[in-house]
């Protein structure tokens, strides 16, 4: 993350505004807000941003129906919905229009946070498309889908796999429990149970009777993945 | 989805066809009525103008026998039998019962003299061959048997020709009524069937279905016109029920987002902040699944917005979500599962129908009870199945388990709001589903059978 991240805020809301500011500026970045979406447009198409953090209803419009224009104005900036509108539909709706990722209101800080930090990562960082991902002690590739802990194999199932490859692709990061089940299981509702636990403390539990301690609980946030350097 | 089969009509709900036939059987039984009467007004006439023939025929025998008693009367009879035209029947006999003269050799068996004169007051009727005759027999002074009688053959033709007549104009009174009865229902039945069939579509959720071409300016045309004032008022009730709950969930949440962005602020209290946010989850857990609820329940058999889902992956997926769940717990778990069966729907629905039964099991079983997901095709529907050997509904709650907040008396401890199964009944209405409760010996099942989609490639 440079020193030079910016992020444009459209959200009519000045408190919910100035929350998400505090969240930006503490991961280091520089914020704008704009509290109509034609003025959000406007800001969003002459400067260039890394993320746009987009609210729905907003005075002017939808903020998903804004999207196309925003991305025609020749803007690349990563867009994360941030709307009052949270149902599972909602929330597939603004995904499959463009958005690169939806939080709904409320959302806590922490979240938002993960969030933000994952766009600006996805933002900055290319696409890892090389086949072998390697923190540490840890080896996992791709093409072959193999985890190998200190040279020994680690057999994990096909969504451990998948889970393990989320985490590494947003190494050292907090990744939070919805997160995971946006991301790795599609599921863009509340279960209600932290179904989510129980998959991460098995997959833990490989990887330490293995001999890594590379997933830690982030207390009352969710997980980090940060494998300790070989 | 399929496209959805108007439902069958039986026969007896024709109610027009049954109207239309009743007012012809009765125009008929009039009619039937009438010509009976007419029928006996032609019959007495008819028998009357015999009765008057044969009263003159006795006349003028009477008138001979005054002057000269037997033997002008057999001589008249002779001269009459020859020039017999086969209408009438005469016969004089003497007391040893030796013919004297007559149209015939013997005197008719089933009839006998009665009475004496030559009155034609009480004439009787009787059959030989194939011949109903108008007779009077009597025993003249002095023992000589007199019968006189005149053939019914003329009457009875006559009858006989109108009776044929009745018949025929009965029977083509029936074909001309049930004729036009047929085409009026047919008339009013199309009109009728044309208002049931966008009821069908209404009922299936399509509230913008709408009538097509111009209305008639008669009674029919008004109800449509009804219909239609009545389609647009539930229509404009239904967009407005959408727009409140989005905007309640904009104004609420708005809120709501405050109250957790202060509540991060509150340091070292951390148990009270985890426990308050988790409360707040819950509030909007809750308030989700009812938006849910009605969105679900609004759209239920619009087919909008479906579109083909894997079925089988998608339970597998949220099977395998909840499976280690249900293993740490110590539920013994089963999952058959046909593959590639396809739906229409949509995932996130289908995934949170799982996800609330399998959450539920796996809240209220005990370790050792058993948790079995079956998809299985059936007909044209695809069958899931959910069962657990748990405590189960309580008899007492079945019928209103699909209610918004139903909850057991004996689970108030248990987390929950009461909102998963009327989730998941609003979900399956959603997708033309059906869902029962089969009875089990213990514990708990559950069955949704989802409209299969055929592929077609």
């Amino acid at each position: 993350m440079s020193d030079m991240d910016r992020i444009l805020i459209i959200e009519d809301d000045p408190e919910t505004a100035a929350a998400i500011r505090a969240e930006a500026e503490a991961l280091g970045c520089q914020t704008d807000h704009r509290d109509t979406l034609s003025a959000g447009i406007e800001a969003a198409t002459t400067n260039p941003y890394n993320v746009i953090v987009l609210d729905r209803m907003l005075p002017g419009g939808d903020g998903v129906d804004a999207m196309a224009r925003i991305r025609a104005g020749g803007s690349t900036a990563m867009i994360l919905i941030l709307s009052a509108l949270g149902r599972a539909a909602n929330r597939v709706e603004g995904l499959e229009k463009g958005a690169d990722d939806y939080l709904p209101k409320p959302f806590e800080p922490e979240e938002l946070r993960a969030r933000l930090r994952a766009l600006l990562r996805r933002g900055t960082i290319q696409v890892l498309d090389n086949d072998l991902l390697a923190f540490g002690d840890v080896e996992i590739r791709l093409k072959a889908r193999t985890v190998h802990v200190k040279r020994t194999h680690v057999p994990t199932s096909p969504k451990e796999f998948e889970l393990l490859t989320y985490f590494a692709r947003n190494a050292g990061q907090i990744v939070t429990r919805m997160q995971l089940l946006e991301n790795v299981w599609n599921l863009h509702f509340d279960p209600g149970t932290n179904v989510v636990d129980v998959h991460v403390g098995r997959l833990r539990r490989k990887l330490e009777e293995a001999g890594t301690q590379a997933i830690q609980t982030a207390r009352g946030e969710g997980y980090i993945f940060a494998p300790l350097p070989a | 989805m399929t496209p959805a089969k108007p439902p069958e009509r039986p026969w007896a709900a024709r109610a027009t066809l049954r109207l239309a036939a009743l007012m012809a059987l009765a125009v008929t039984l009039l009619s039937l009525a009438a010509m009976a009467l007419q029928y006996r007004l032609v019959e007495s006439r008819l028998m009357a103008a015999q009765q008057t023939l044969l009263t003159a025929d006795l006349n003028g025998l009477a008138a001979l026998y005054d002057q000269r008693r037997i033997i002008a009367l057999r001589q008249a009879i002779d001269y009459r039998a020859t020039a017999a035209t086969g209408d009438e029947m005469l016969l004089l006999m003497d007391r040893n019962g030796a013919i004297l003269a007559g149209t015939r050799k013997d005197w008719p068996k089933t009839l006998a003299p009665a009475g004496e004169g030559f009155t034609s007051d009480n004439a009787t009727t009787f059959t030989e061959g194939q011949t109903r005759w108008l007779a009077v027999a009597r025993t003249l002074p002095g023992g000589f048997p007199l019968l006189v009688a005149r053939s019914l053959q003329p009457v009875d033709d006559t009858l006989a020709a109108l009776r044929r007549g009745i018949l025929t104009l009965l029977a083509a009174l029936l074909v001309a009524g049930a004729l036009v009865g047929w085409f009026a229902a047919r008339s009013v039945m199309t009109r009728i069937n044309r208002i049931n069939t966008l009821a069908d579509k209404v009922a299936e959720g399509q509230l913008d279905a709408r009538l097509p071409g111009p209305r008639t300016p008669d009674e029919f045309g008004l109800l449509e016109t009804h219909v239609h004032a009545m389609l647009d008022r539930i229509e404009n009730l239904n967009r407005a029920t959408h727009r409140l709950s989005d905007t309640i969930a904009h104004e609420l949440r708005t809120p709501l987002n405050r109250m957790l962005q202060k509540l991060s602020k509150i340091e070292g209290q951390d148990d009270l902040t985890a426990d308050l946010k988790s409360e707040m989850r819950q509030a909007i857990r809750m308030f989700d699944s009812l938006l849910d609820i009605s969105r679900a329940e609004a759209d239920a058999g619009t087919g909008g917005g479906l579109v083909p889902v894997d079925l089988s992956a998608t339970a597998l997926e949220v099977w395998d979500l909840y499976d280690p769940l249900a293993e740490d717990k110590g539920l013994l778990t089963e999952a058959k599962i046909t593959p590639n069966l396809t739906i229409l729907g949509d995932r996130n629905l289908i995934a949170q129908v799982l996800s609330n039964l399998l959450d539920n099991a796996i809240k209220y079983c005990a370790p050792g009870d058993r948790l079995t997901l079956q998809i299985t095709p059936e007909d044209d529907r695809i069958l899931m199945r959910v069962t657990d050997t748990g405590p189960g509904l309580p008899d007492a709650l079945k019928p209103e388990a699909f209610d918004r907040f139903t909850r057991a008396e004996r689970d108030r401890a248990t987390p929950g709001h009461g909102l998963g199964l009327a989730l998941v009944r609003a979900i399956a209405a959603r997708h033309g589903a059906r869902l029962t409760l089969p009875a089990t010996e213990k514990g708990f099942a559950l069955e949704i059978r989802w409209p299969r989609l055929q592929q077609s490639d």
